[in-house]
């Protein structure tokens, strides 16, 4: 494992007490299931935050709350200084909330690099008119953008398969496309979703440094959600724990560990 | 051995964006637009074989080009964009009817007779008011749901062209016929100038197209067909991106409507746009090619020989086989190829160029 | 009271033909809920089996066998077709394309159209054939109560009460036998019922020959009324705003959303009709498709979807 890289990396990193997200009781229903179960916490700027917790415990709806495309009933969700109730996911997006998914949700049509490509569609301005014509604004565009990518895809050296269609590429490098799709985007805060679900162990070496380079370099602020609990206690500055919905712990990796709700909840308790 | 790419370096990345990259293929399209424009006009004029009669011209040439965009227009929605839609036929039958009005001005609003290549325009613009409307609904409803709205809008102009009399400037007979062809001053009538006409629009809006799909807005509506909810949540906005989609495709197939009206078909009625004209169209993007431009000019070809094929063929073999029978066995054809297309090669026609072509780039040597 | 009595006429009249809409929706909605394809095929099954019917019934009278036997071996003749036809189907369109989305199965289904219609008319020819099976002729209604009394037509009530057994047979099926349980499982996920030993060959079999014995009941009835031609494909385009407004997975949507679209139709072609044109119900019903899509995405019946990712 890279737990050592991980942890003398983390110590160089400007992890600030500024708070970039807070999220106050909310509780998110679908009909007579309650997902979430008034749960707060706060991610702060430039750490690596964990949600971690069974299956079913409300990690992923955690997500879809904070990047507006599920609607919690009670509660606020405060992102930069800014609370909110209801928003769409696109305008989530244009305030610098990106994202990756469980089941890799990729442009399956398209290839690598427009995928990335995608990323930049907010950046870029040039309107409809010059782009049927695909010169001045819209190709100047095009190039800086196009820039950009490559860096990404320096970065997460997938150069070999810049102009291979998703469909046909390995799971393994799938996710690596959607983190570069998510990275295109400048995030303020990344959301990523089990980004180690399904990899063999060299794979998620590799994720991690990706993570942890990400978080260095770029500065963005990263909320997980990992099974891999090694993984989560090497790369994340803090954890919060969910368990059917409500929020059981939270805090640094070691506290986390020896709490015994959390300890309970993983392992079974006997009535 | 002369397909290979070797040795041709890219050092900008414009240079490795263009529409083609690879030099071979672009003299090959050079060849095409330089046959098409020059050589073809010059064996009409002098009429080489096969422009013996305007048969070929009329009949097969002609209707290849302007189906050809309104394939486009279709591929751009239901290939691009994911929004299946079976009222494409409406959406040439405002084109048409609306160039119609404006061409012959519409006395109402005191608008005087519009310029011929203007009243096209605005007939695609019209088309593409009406596609947004009724994409519309594609904000809330996705899919099947969806194909059936586009239906609404199949029977509902089929039936306002038919009984709204303005549209047709009151003609007791229902039928309209397209106003004097005049472009720039120049009066348009024979065949050939038809065609240069036909395929000057072709040429340019498939250009269009083209930068279109392969730009920023292009990305939007593929990322949207592939996983509309991830696409939204990287900040693409479903309303822009759909209704974008449906006033593109609305205007091509709008343009398309007005030039089949004007150069095909001269005088025209209602039926002439009807829900087979929009079956139609599918079949000839799904045969082609979903999400590709050069998918929509295969399916519109064989779309447009199949019928004229199994009319000849049978005659050539010396087996008469009535008209009736030839449309029904059409039919089965047509169905069938959709069936076998969706089953072992969803994306059309179109891929089994683009293996060819692989495959060309290896030859003689397999790997 | 004579303003009341045309309303009711007029009503009345509607909402049988809506039962008939209804009876071509509920094919569409047996092959949805039991496979997630939205069958555009349902038209031309109706066709083909009217053809089938018509020609069969008409070659047996030819060759003197007495009305009745002749009505029952016509029907057995057109139900095997019917089955011809879902096994063709099965094996040929919807097997290969198992685990598809549901856009290309509905394409395909598109493509399968054509072929039942080229064949269908290749087969039993491509002309109009009056069938006679029920009574057409017409009973007056409440005579006591309004002057001049109510037409109501024969036959629409017999294809009334035909549709509504069809109705409840069916959703009985659906409800209490293993095959409809097995039917639901499989439109809910192809390879999730697969893994659990469903045949979805079969299963899929035993739908599409149902739907078509449903769209012989309908070429039956509509057969009698109109006569067997090529436009009885167009029922089905009307029976799709009927599943719109219904919702594509409820049986008794399909029936609401078929009495909703016969009566909503005829009464607009009445009392809207004289000002804004004649033949709206050309469209009604597919602008009223859209209007209730604009309020209720799912129809009036369709289960509401969580979207997850």
């Amino acid at each position: 494992m890279s737990a050592t890289a991980a942890i003398n990396s983390a110590d160089t990193r400007a992890v600030t007490n500024e708070v970039l997200l807070a999220v106050e009781n909310v509780t998110l229903r679908f009909g007579g299931v309650t997902a979430i179960n008034g749960v707060s916490f706060d991610i702060r700027k430039g750490e690596i935050r964990a949600i971690i917790g069974p299956n079913g415990a409300g990690k992923t709806s955690m997500l879809n709350c904070i990047n507006g495309f599920y609607h919690p009933q009670e509660g606020r969700i405060t992102y930069k200084g800014e609370t909110r109730q209801r928003m769409r996911p696109h305008v989530a997006a244009s305030q610098g909330i990106a994202r990756t998914f469980q089941n890799v949700a990729l442009f399956n049509g398209m290839t690598t690099l427009d995928n990335i490509m995608t990323g930049r569609t907010l950046k870029m301005s040039a309107n409809i008119f010059w782009q049927m014509l695909r010169l001045g604004p819209a190709l100047a565009d095009e190039i800086k953008h196009r820039e950009y990518c490559e860096e990404i895809i320096d970065f997460l050296e997938i150069e070999a398969i810049r102009k291979t269609p998703v469909g046909r590429l390995p799971y393994g490098l799938q996710k690596r496309v959607e983190l570069a799709r998510a990275l295109a985007m400048q995030p303020d805060l990344l959301l990523l979703d089990e980004p180690m679900a399904g990899m063999n162990l060299e794979e998620k070496q590799d994720m991690c440094r990706f993570i942890i380079d990400v978080n260095k370099t770029f500065g963005t602020t990263i909320a997980l959600i990992e099974h891999d609990m090694g993984v989560v206690m090497d790369l994340s500055d803090r954890v919060v724990v969910l368990e059917y919905g409500r929020k059981i712990a939270d805090g640094t990796p070691d506290e986390v560990k020896s709490d015994q709700k959390v300890i309970d909840a993983y392992l079974g308790v006997s009535h | 051995m002369l397909y290979r790419e070797t040795g041709q370096f890219k050092t900008s990345y414009a240079n490795d964006m263009v529409i083609f990259p690879i030099r071979q293929d672009r003299i090959g399209v050079y060849l095409l637009l330089g046959f098409a424009f020059i050589v073809l006009p010059l064996m009409m004029a002098f009429h080489v074989a096969p422009f013996r009669t305007d048969y070929f011209l009329l009949a097969i040439l002609l209707p290849f080009l302007i189906l050809s965009l309104a394939a486009i227009g279709v591929n751009i929605l239901v290939g691009y964009c994911g929004q299946i839609s079976l009222g494409s036929g409406a959406f040439m039958a405002i084109g048409a009817y609306m160039a119609y009005k404006f061409g012959t001005g519409i006395s109402e609003i005191g608008l005087p007779p519009m310029p011929i290549v203007i009243a096209i325009l605005l007939g695609g613009l019209s088309a593409a008011f009406f596609g947004v409307l009724f994409g519309l609904p594609s904000l809330r409803i996705k899919g099947l749901y969806l194909a059936v709205a586009t239906l609404a809008a199949q029977f509902f102009f089929d039936w306002v062209f038919l009984r709204v009399k303005w549209f047709t400037n009151y003609a007791p007979s229902g039928s309209v016929s397209a106003p004097e062809l005049k472009f720039f001053g120049y009066l348009i009538a024979t065949p050939v100038e038809k065609y240069m006409v036909a395929l000057s629009f072709l040429t340019l809006f498939a250009l269009v197209a083209k930068n279109l799909v392969r730009g920023n807005i292009g990305r939007q509506w593929m990322a949207i067909r592939d996983m509309d909810i991830a696409a939204e949540l990287m900040g693409i906005r479903p309303l822009v991106a759909k209704l974008s989609a449906f006033a593109v495709s609305s205007f091509i197939i709008g343009i398309a409507g007005a030039l089949w009206a004007f150069l095909r078909l001269g005088t025209w009625e209602p039926l002439a746009f009807d829900i087979n004209r929009s079956l139609e169209l599918l079949f000839m993007v799904i045969i082609g090619g979903l999400g590709s431009i050069l998918g929509s000019f295969l399916g519109a070809a064989f779309i447009l020989m199949l019928p004229i094929f199994l009319t000849v063929l049978p005659a050539e073999l010396g087996v008469p086989i009535t008209t009736e029978t030839v449309s029904h066995l059409q039919n089965v054809i047509f169905g069938a190829m959709i069936c076998f297309i969706l089953i072992k090669e969803p994306l059309g026609f179109a891929r089994l160029w683009q293996i060819g072509k692989e495959k060309l780039r290896m030859w003689p040597f397999p790997y | 009271m004579q303003e009341l009595g045309s309303f009711l006429e007029v009503l009345i009249s509607g909402l049988l033909a809506g039962v008939l809409y209804s009876l071509v929706a509920l094919g569409f909605v047996l092959i949805f809920k039991a496979s997630g394809v939205f069958n555009f095929a349902q038209g031309a099954m109706v066709l083909l089996a009217g053809l089938a019917l018509v020609r069969s019934l008409d070659f047996l009278a030819h060759h003197g066998f007495p009305g009745w036997l002749a009505i029952v071996l016509g029907f057995v003749f057109a139900g095997l077709v019917m089955a011809l036809c879902a096994f063709f189907v099965q094996r040929y369109v919807l097997g290969p394309l198992i685990n598809q989305n549901a856009l290309t199965m509905f394409m395909a289904t598109i493509g399968a159209t054509f072929v039942i219609e080229g064949v269908a008319q290749f087969a039993f020819g491509s002309e109009v054939y009056p069938l006679r099976l029920f009574p057409t002729d017409a009973w007056i209604a409440g005579e006591g109560l309004f002057p001049g009394g109510i037409l109501i037509n024969k036959l629409d009530v017999w294809g009334g009460v035909i549709a509504g057994l069809l109705v409840i047979a069916l959703a009985m099926f659906f409800q209490y036998t293993k095959t409809g349980r097995a039917l639901r499982a499989v439109a809910d996920d192809h390879a999730a019922a697969q893994s659990v030993g469903i045949p979805i060959d079969w299963i899929w079999f035993v739908v599409w020959l149902v739907a078509g014995l449903v769209a012989l009941v309908a070429a039956a009835i509509w057969g009698t009324k109109l006569g067997v031609q090529f436009s009885i494909t167009f029922l089905a385009l009307k029976a799709l705003p009927v599943l719109i407004i219904g919702g594509f997975t409820s049986v008794p949507g399909a029936i609401i959303g078929g009495l909703i679209v016969g009566a909503g139709e005829k009464l607009a072609e009445v009392y809207l009709g004289p000002f804004i044109g004649g033949g709206i119900e050309y469209w009604f019903a597919y602008v009223l498709a859209l209007a209730v899509l604009m309020v209720r995405p799912q129809g009036l019946y369709g289960e509401k979807i969580i979207e997850r990712i």
